[in-house]
């Protein structure tokens, strides 16, 4: 049994990160902007973070944990923020093409992180790394006390104070959608602009919001695998850290038929599958195997979503299409 | 009748390009054995030297690019050369971006170029042959002896010698803990890495014969989150010592949050981990590098295969962390080093007997109770890639 719970703690700290990038991109694809650079957006994200906390470290004498903490969350937000205003000005205003717009994201935000995060190590002198203060303030358990009663206490508290605040954004966002006026407006925005726009609808607005918060959630994704996933190395920048979690986190969205409820749970199953071969070994089936786990249960969801046709499992009507006003 | 034209364009296009391709690798061939022409070169003089560095990651892994990397600095003293003159290419995969780093490095006019990861072989042997005037040597790999190049080589260290000195202090640390069981995370399925176990779990069996110790692959030389995930599925298994066969800190820390120890490699992890890391493994790198770069100066030719270890000082251990270790462990690996250096102990000594791959090719040993293995005699990459009792591998 305490095989088991060791296995779900380890899934809850690698989905974490995947979590965090599907939250994003769901509220982004929700006003029909299809952003691709969720992988980019990550990389600037991350190296803005860790950016912050290391410059802040260097200006005062005795770093405070939360400071730093803060101000890595607010650069890795900003920065990946701007990297969907980007997207969002070419798409939205300029009506470019979403998915060559969202790889090109992709490919300037890989290059945006690995150039600043060897720049700034080779200006210090090596490498970034920022002090044990700002590691702890990332990776120590937010609930100490709580952590230490027996059987359940690990399983639902040990974690970092970065796992609470995706779970909370998850259900913020699926009440924010569910229930609120303003996320009825972003629904509609996303399945048909025309409606939206004939309702009074600010749709240039909704669709720079969304993809803006969007991207900045997803940069604290980058942000997690940065501080977080290599379980207090962290705060060094590796070259091509993110490594695939921002398309992993794409494909989510899909498995997750874009609602953030669902997502919690889906990043939890990805989590568990890429640990899933440390902790439960079959002999005779190589890793590879396991590693491809979960593109096929996407590949699985897909096609069981398309075959049932369900109204409620679709992506939004108009993801991937821009709005002309004029258009007939 | 235009669909049928087309057709048959396209498949004359097709069958010229293959012709094409084809005989460009005849070209290739033919220039095979004109590139292992001259044995005896003009050296070069200390002022024009350049030298190129291929690194897989950089050094902020703390670990095996960083342990390389102090030897680049410490052989830049050693020949009193300028920094401007080495010039290091981090970050590069072993993939093509290899062969467009060694181009770079080639037009920035490097004489000699060192490439440091085992994936990097292919594209030096490649740049090794249409470059005969330059020296290209290749850490970790073991293509120069097939190749019969003049001027592309193998170099490693004999690393075991200082993992089986490690393995003690893991050993040590288990009986004290009254524990039986080792972890390791492991890079690859190959002869390296196996080498390198197996040497440490035969430190440890040596001073606590019933000891295990359970191996997860990462399948990468470098990935700090998957080592992290490997080091803590190994912890939860009940591993209470974990060791490395990867480029990372990563394990030493998860050790240390989870409060068990830790034997490193390639860097002095105690900074990273205080109350984990007992001690590591490390290769001094600059032996070769200033023996290599000395070649070139002298217009010497530089050995096919380099191979040295403990006797030479090319592996030593990092200091012992006196606070955690067992009592008397330095006075047990201080023993042990000893034996070794006079060849009264061998590493792979007998009985031993065991199944194993190597990127793929399975084999089988078996050596008798009195004899031994020798590792790294025929080339300077390791070839022990045998699978012992006692060692359980968990996830391939």
């Amino acid at each position: 049994m305490t095989d088991f719970f060791n296995f779900i703690i380890a899934a809850v700290l690698a989905a974490c990160p995947l979590l965090l990038g599907t939250l994003g991109e769901s509220l982004a694809e929700k006003s029909g902007n299809l952003n691709l650079g969720v992988e980019g957006m990550m990389f600037m994200g991350g190296i803005a973070g860790l950016a912050g906390s290391y410059y802040y470290e260097k200006a005062v004498a005795e770093p405070v944990a939360w400071v730093s903490v803060m101000i890595a969350l607010v650069c890795a937000f900003l920065c990946a923020s701007f990297g969907a205003l980007i997207y969002s000005f070419l798409t939205i205003t300029l009506r470019a093409n979403q998915n060559v717009t969202g790889l090109a994201l992709t490919i300037f935000g890989t290059g945006f992180g690995n150039f600043f995060g060897e720049f700034i190590g080779s200006t210090a002198g090596g490498y970034i790394a920022v002090s044990q203060v700002t590691k702890a303030g990332f990776n120590d358990p937010l609930f100490p006390a709580l952590a230490r009663i027996p059987v359940v206490g690990k399983v639902l508290f040990s974690y970092n104070f970065m796992v609470y605040l995706s779970i909370i954004l998850a259900i913020w966002m699926w009440y924010f959608i569910k229930f609120t006026q303003k996320g009825l407006n972003l629904m509609a925005v996303g399945e048909r602009h025309e409606a939206a726009d004939a309702a009074g609808i600010n749709i240039t607005l909704y669709k720079y919001l969304a993809t803006c918060i969007g991207g900045g959630i997803t940069g604290l994704g980058g942000l997690y695998i940065v501080m977080n996933s290599s379980n207090g190395v962290g705060g060094v920048w590796v070259h091509n850290c993110i490594g695939g979690y921002g398309w992993l986190s794409v494909a989510l969205v899909i498995f997750a038929t874009w609602r953030p409820s669902r997502a919690m749970v889906c990043a939890l199953a990805f989590g568990a599958l890429s640990v899933m071969r440390f902790y439960f070994p079959i002999s005779f089936i190589p890793m590879a195997i396991y590693e491809i786990f979960p593109y096929l249960a996407t590949i699985i969801v897909l096609i069981t979503v398309s075959l049932r046709k369900r109204r409620e499992n679709q992506p939004p009507a108009s993801l991937g299409l821009p709005y002309f006003r004029e258009d007939r | 009748m235009k669909k049928l034209l087309s057709l048959v364009l396209v498949i004359s296009m097709v069958f010229s390009f293959a012709a094409c391709s084809s005989g460009n690798t005849e070209a290739t061939n033919s220039t095979e054995p004109s590139s292992s022409a001259p044995a005896e070169k003009a050296g070069v003089p200390k002022e024009e030297l350049k030298i190129g560095f291929i690194h897989i990651s950089d050094p902020s892994d703390m670990g095996y690019t960083y342990n390389h990397d102090l030897g680049t600095w410490a052989m830049v003293e050693a020949l009193g050369l300028r920094e401007d003159q080495i010039i290091n290419k981090y970050n590069i995969g072993e993939d093509e971006g290899c062969a467009a780093a060694i181009d770079e490095l080639i037009e920035a006019g490097c004489q000699i170029i060192f490439a440091t990861s085992f994936g990097h072989g292919d594209y030096m042997k490649e740049a090794a042959m249409a470059h005969p005037e330059i020296e290209f040597c290749h850490a970790t790999g073991d293509l120069a002896s097939k190749a019969g190049l003049s001027n592309f080589h193998n170099y490693f260290t004999s690393i075991y010698e200082a993992r089986y000195l490690a393995g003690i202090a893991a050993g040590m640390k288990l009986k004290e803990l009254g524990e039986t069981k080792l972890g390791y995370v492991a890079a690859f399925e190959c002869a390296e890495v196996v080498s390198g176990f197996t040497a440490f779990y035969l430190g440890a069996k040596s001073v606590l014969p019933e000891a295990t110790m359970d191996v997860i692959y990462t399948n990468s030389w470098h990935d700090p989150i998957k080592e992290a995930q490997v080091a803590q599925t190994l912890i939860d298994g009940g591993c209470k010592v974990i060791s490395q066969h990867s480029d990372s800190t990563a394990p030493a820390t998860t050790a240390e949050a989870n409060g068990v120890f830790q034997v490193g490699y390639n860097a002095d992890m105690i900074s990273a981990a205080p109350k984990a890391s007992l001690i590591s493994a490390r290769s001094d790198w600059s032996k070769y590098l200033i023996f290599a770069v000395q070649c070139v100066m002298e217009g010497k030719p530089i050995p096919t295969d380099w191979c040295q270890g403990l006797s030479e000082g090319a592996v030593y251990l990092s200091p012992l962390n006196t606070d955690i270790a067992a009592p008397g462990t330095q006075e047990a690996i201080d023993e042990a080093a000893e034996k070794i250096k006079s060849g009264e102990l061998h590493v792979f000594a007998g009985p031993l007997s065991g199944t194993g791959k190597n990127w793929g090719t399975e084999g089988s040993i078996e050596i008798k109770e009195g004899e031994w293995f020798e590792e790294s005699k025929e080339q300077s990459a390791p070839y022990w890639y045998y699978i012992i009792d006692g060692v359980n591998v968990l996830s391939y």
